[in-house]
This record gives structure tokens, C-alpha cells and sequence, in this order.
């Protein structure tokens, strides 16, 4: 592969927010490390992209030498400690992470970054209820963190406490009302959690993202099942029976026309 | 996207504005010399500058780019579950890769 359709493709994924590591990696090795100089401006955007992407595959000789080359250019940045703890924390060397990170809180409090992988840390240690604890503690003090909303709703999932999951999912429908994968979302944690009227809730989330995307596959299957068991459900009355009969068909056949 | 036709039309339209403005300031020079009052423009040089006008206007529009999907949705729809629920402030590093390392490529 040409360098420049490497940076293209490298750039893309940065933009696009996706988890490529080990092919990251390989691009890396392949292509794009020795002309890492041509990159101009761009190259430093490279280097610390490849660097969590050499962690994230374990690659420590890669990631130390991404590192080297940022503190060269930018002495005593947060962001390039932030890099280094995060490379103590893919060593397992959590104590020293924590320092590091106490140490980059202290000299920035309003800098949201090094709260959140301390939160990260206790994730990786397993203790989900204290990172619970702690996020809610983060989410109090910087409510706007989307990405944060996103991970307190994905820790509660994974304690199942679906109705503090949903809530979490509603504030995150406020922040972009305009976003089908979060109607989805709340609609397939509503239909998980079960009972008749989360069914019907679940029935309108999985309506309203298919509203703002209409091939969305997953929301088809989803209504379909949601649809499915509002009609076969006891305490469902014949008129909303046949409402869900109507849903149940309407979804089978946007899904055959696939 | 930007054809030679739509550059040109652009140039054109330019000079023309220009040209317009050199002719409005050599009538007013011309009203002072020969000592009469401004009322108005004459109307060639205002229908040319406007004329002008658009057609730079024209031009320019399909020099810029294309143009962005209005509806807010739009942009989302090729979104997908697998980028969105990907958080890289809170990575775990503590997950298969350390294992399945020796099996990469490398």
C-alpha cells in the first residue's frame, strides 16, 4: 500500500472512531513508519493513534516507539502523559497509572481525560460496581460527557440494572434526538428487560429508529420480535392485537425486501 | 466537480464586476470634471454589475463543493452499532489481545 493511501485510510478510521487495531498495526509497520515524516502537521495525530492501537494489541515495542518520537516534539504535555499512563495500565502496572493520573488531575481539574481512564482502570480491574460509583461521581461534575452516558449505561448492562441503563440511554436520546442507534439501543434494553408496558416502549423506540433510518436491520428484527410478543402477551386487549398483527407485517416485509 | 466551464464562468463574472466598478468610478470622475451633480449610476453599469453579480454566483457555487445533506439524520444513516458504542477514552487493555498477540501478523 502507497503511504498516501495509508494516511488516507488511517485518517478515515480516526475520523470514523474505529477499533482497527491489529490492522492499524500492520499498516503501520508495512507503510507507513518510515515516511512518518512526510506527514507534516498530520503525523503527530498518526503517532498517538497507532500508540493506543499498539496497546490495545499488546505491541509494546511499537507503542514505546511512538512515544518516544511525541515526547520529542511535545515535552510535558497531559496528552502525552496521559499516553504514558495508559501504557503503565496495558503492562498491568496500575498503581503507577493511578499516580501518574492523580498527578495530571491535580495539575488540570477541569481536564476530563485523566478521570476517565482511572474510571477505565477500575473497569480493567474488574471492580464495575466502584467504576459505577466513580462515574456517577464524574457524570455529576461534567454531565455533558456523552461518551461517559454511554459507558455508565453499558456498565450498568453489565450488572443488570436495566432501568438505570435506560435512563442513561434517554440522556444520551436528549443529547442527539436526531441519532437512530440510541432509539435502537433504549428499545433493545426495554425489550430485554421485559413486562408489558416496556414492551410498548420498546415498541415505540424501535418505530422511532426506524423513522430516522429506515434500513436499519436490527430495528426491523427488533419491532418484529417487540411486535411478536406484545401480541402473544395476555394482558394485550384485541385492538392493540391487531395493531401489533399490523407492525409484525409491515416489519416482515421491509425485512424480505432486503 | 469543478469543471474547467464552471472556472471560467467564475473569472468572467469577476471581471465584469470589476469592470463595472472601473466604469462607475470613471463616471463619477467624469461628473467632476465637467462639473454636473451625481443623481444616479447609468443603467448599463448597473445591469451589468448585477448581472455580473449572478453570474459569479453561479459559478462559484459549483466551484465550492458539494453540498451538505440538510435533513440531520442523513449523516447518521450510515452509522453503525459498531463505531458508535466504541469509546477510545475508555479503552480496556486487558482483554484477549495480550493472548492472541503471538498469532498477529508481525
Amino acid at each position: 500500500m502507497h503511504w498516501t493511501e495509508a494516511r488516507d485510510l488511517v485518517r478515515k478510521w480516526r475520523e470514523d472512531n474505529v477499533r482497527k487495531s491489529s490492522e492499524l498495526i500492520e499498516i503501520w509497520e508495512n507503510s507507513l513508519k518510515d515516511k512518518v515524516h512526510k506527514l507534516g502537521d498530520e503525523q503527530y495525530q498518526v503517532l498517538e493513534q497507532v500508540c493506543v492501537g499498539a496497546l490495545d494489541c499488546h505491541r509494546i515495542d511499537v507503542a514505546e516507539y511512538c512515544l518516544k518520537k511525541l515526547m520529542a516534539q511535545f515535552k510535558d504535555s497531559s496528552r502525552i502523559l496521559l499516553l504514558n499512563a495508559m501504557e503503565l495500565e496495558a503492562i498491568e502496572m496500575y498503581d503507577d497509572a493511578i499516580e501518574l493520573l492523580d498527578a495530571l488531575i491535580k495539575r488540570d481539574a477541569t481536564n476530563p481525560a485523566p478521570r476517565k481512564r482511572k474510571i477505565a482502570i477500575l473497569r480493567s480491574q474488574g471492580k464495575t460496581v466502584e467504576a459505577i460509583k466513580e462515574l456517577t461521581v464524574y457524570l455529576k461534575r461534567f454531565a455533558i460527557d456523552q461518551e461517559a452516558w454511554q459507558e455508565l449505561s453499558d456498565l450498568y448492562l453489565s450488572e443488570q440494572e436495566y432501568g438505570k441503563a435506560s435512563f442513561c440511554m434517554e440522556e444520551l436520546i436528549l443529547h442527539n434526538p436526531h441519532n437512530h442507534l440510541f432509539h435502537e439501543r433504549l428499545a433493545e434494553i426495554k425489550y430485554t428487560q421485559g413486562g408489558f408496558d416496556n414492551l410498548e416502549q420498546a415498541r415505540a423506540y424501535y418505530c422511532q429508529a426506524l423513522k430516522l433510518n429506515r434500513n436499519n436491520m436490527r430495528a426491523l428484527f427488533g419491532l418484529y420480535l417487540t411486535a411478536y410478543s406484545i401480541a402473544t402477551s395476555q394482558k394485550c386487549v384485541s385492538a392493540k392485537k391487531k395493531e401489533a398483527h399490523n407492525l409484525m407485517s409491515f416489519a416482515m416485509k421491509r425485512i424480505s425486501q432486503r | 466537480m469543478a469543471s474547467t466551464l464552471h472556472k471560467t464562468i467564475t473569472t468572467v463574472g469577476l471581471i465584469f464586476i470589476f469592470h463595472a466598478a472601473y466604469s462607475a468610478a470613471q463616471h463619477r470622475s467624469y461628473l467632476r470634471i465637467t462639473d454636473q451633480e451625481f443623481t444616479s449610476l447609468p443603467v448599463d453599469i448597473v445591469v451589468q454589475g448585477i448581472l455580473s453579480l449572478f453570474l459569479t454566483m453561479y459559478g462559484v457555487m459549483y466551484i465550492a463543493g458539494d453540498f451538505k445533506e440538510i435533513r440531520a439524520t442523513e449523516e447518521l444513516q450510515s452509522k453503525t452499532w459498531e463505531t458508535q458504542r466504541n469509546l477510545p477514552s475508555f479503552y480496556c487493555f486487558n482483554h484477549r489481545g495480550k493472548l492472541l498477540r503471538p498469532h498477529f501478523h508481525q
